[in-house]
């Protein structure tokens, strides 16, 4: 696992991925930034985290995109799935890998933390709930996005899947609003990554949603050991 | 060693590998001989566990690739039809990464790969991009990948196609010396290269073996192949000379140009086939562009074993 993890951090700075998603995440970031908090001279952390996930929404496909079809396109899956390297060892090296190059950007948009504490007043609590939820958030992305494109072969249709699948579960609690009260409505907001969210961005730790958000990355990285299984049974090649 | 037993494959309605049973025992090499689309691709990927079977198994050193695949694939090096290289890594930083995945021990990686990019001549281009190298370097690369972790079991898919004949020669007496203590299947469209390399042969047609025999046994024959092209109608042509006497098959070979047909004929040997397929030819008004008699016995075994 380790060994896949690697290559895949490594491949993220030998390729311009790593440097477009860190750049433009960054770049973005501070746009909000300065929309959110700078032109209203407000110290508003957690409104301006909230934000954030609009770009984690739009973003994270760029990260997950050529990790299983590139694999695919140019069969170098051949070689990891001959190797004496379980397919659960690779789809977490991968993911682990993706999630690094997240952490890193993330750990990035606290310049603006920075700011905020140099001409006004971070606390602490607020800062640590904030950030846990939007990283779990951001991870809940990441590893559904990786189940997405593990059903294509190619990049641009995986990246416009993965956006989808995203944008749909940001849906959700639009949705919820419009169907009837009871089990349709408890389920859509149940399943509503932005929705668990929410607990966070007002400043509450809610375990429920920590856990659903744990459940939530262990299903769909789950699902995509599966998906890669399945295809030596189904199809002329894992590839 | 490596054990097929009873393998089929299935990809919806069309059946690309029927019961097909197969053995390379340790220190031989086995040549896997078919046309494209024979089979032989899936069947070297069922082997190595990228692919299952629809039914039977595949054991690598008494391993199921699918039961215990880390046990399996601990003894495997192979090299896909299509090297799997990663363009933005430099040679020997992939061979690291490789032989990392094949459990080679941190401390040894070094020297373990330094021994194979000189086994396959890579010490020269070993900080070079993958994706800058020729397509003669990446197949030197694939093989150098499939050596790391010195692997027991080597299976090779067309380990020489796409290289120039200096690289063949090199490719080729590399895997002669590979072959002590070793087993290695490869496949190859070349019975030039099979004959020279292989110690068995199998040959598999529209999914299944017609035919597993060491070479040493492939010199009698009480057949004779004629391989004939000539101008008319196939359906026609092959129909006639299916009549002959004493021929045992007509097949029909690939043939770039439309009106001409080639056509490998399996003849007992007292047929006294040229006479016939000439008269037959002139008879029918269809002129004769090429024929001969095919001496090489491997050619023969072949022709004869996809004819049937």
């Amino acid at each position: 696992m380790w060994t896949v993890f690697k290559r895949e951090f490594l491949a993220y700075f030998r390729t311009p991925i790593g440097y477009v998603y860190i750049g433009v995440f960054t770049m973005l970031t501070g746009v909000i930034f300065y929309l959110n908090n700078l032109s209203t001279l407000t110290g508003e952390l957690l409104t301006f985290l909230a934000q954030l996930t609009t770009l984690t929404m739009l973003l994270t496909p760029v990260l997950t995109m050529r990790l299983l079809c590139e694999e695919r396109q140019h069969r170098t899956d051949q070689l990891l799935l001959t190797s004496p390297v379980s397919i659960s060892g690779i789809v977490l090296g991968k993911y682990l890998a993706a999630a690094a190059v997240m952490l890193i950007t993330i750990a990035l948009t606290n310049v603006c933390t920075l700011v905020i504490a140099l001409y006004g007043k971070v606390y602490l609590g607020e800062w640590f709930v904030g950030y846990l939820g939007f990283t779990l958030q951001s991870l809940s992305f990441l590893a559904l996005d990786l189940l997405v494109t593990g059903f294509t072969k190619s990049q641009v249709p995986a990246t416009i899947a993965a956006f989808a699948a995203n944008f749909l579960l940001w849906m959700v609690d639009l949705l919820a609003d419009k169907v009837p009260s009871g089990f349709p409505a408890d389920s859509l907001n149940f399943i509503s990554l932005y929705g668990r969210y929410e607990t966070f961005i007002i400043g509450q730790l809610s375990f429920a949603s920590l856990l659903y958000f744990i459940t939530f990355i262990a299903v769909c990285l789950t699902a995509t050991v599966r998906v890669m299984d399945a295809r030596r049974f189904s199809q002329g090649g894992a590839a | 060693m490596i054990e097929v037993q009873n393998v089929s494959k299935r990809y919806g309605s069309v059946e690309a590998l029927r019961n097909v049973t197969l053995t390379a025992p340790k220190g031989k090499v086995l040549g896997l001989l078919g046309q494209n689309g024979a089979g032989k691709t899936t069947l070297l990927n069922i082997i190595t566990g990228y692919l299952a079977p629809t039914s039977g198994r595949a054991l690598i050193d008494g391993f199921d690739a699918l039961l215990e695949p880390e046990k399996a694939k601990r003894e495997l090096g192979y090299l896909p039809e299509h090297p799997p290289l990663y363009d933005e890594m430099t040679v020997e930083e992939y061979l690291a990464f490789v032989a990392a995945l094949k459990q080679v021990k941190a401390g040894a990686v070094n020297t373990h790969i330094r021994e194979i990019m000189v086994k396959t001549g890579l010490m020269e281009m070993r900080e070079r991009l993958l994706g800058h190298l020729s397509k003669g370097y990446r197949q030197r690369v694939g093989l150098a990948q499939a050596l790391c972790g010195d692997p027991d079991v080597l299976v090779l898919d067309e380990p020489t196609v796409g290289l120039d004949p200096k690289q063949i020669t090199e490719i080729r007496t590399l895997i002669r010396k590979l072959s002590a203590g070793r087993t290695i299947l490869f496949s190859s469209h070349n019975l030039g290269e099979v004959r020279q390399l292989c110690d068995r042969v199998a040959i598999l047609h529209h999914g299944e073996i017609k035919l597993d025999a060491d070479i040493g046994d492939m010199g009698q024959s009480d057949t004779v192949t004629v391989l004939c092209t000539v101008q008319g109608s196939e359906r026609r042509l092959v129909a006639s000379m299916s009549h002959l006497e004493g021929v045992r098959g007509v097949n029909v070979l690939p043939q770039p140009d439309e009106d001409e047909v080639s056509l490998s004929l399996v003849f007992d040997t007292a047929a006294m086939p040229e006479k016939q397929v000439f008269t037959l030819c002139s008879a029918m008004g269809a002129p004769i562009l090429r024929m001969a008699r095919c001496e090489d016995d491997l050619e023969q075994v072949f022709l004869k074993a996809i004819s049937d």
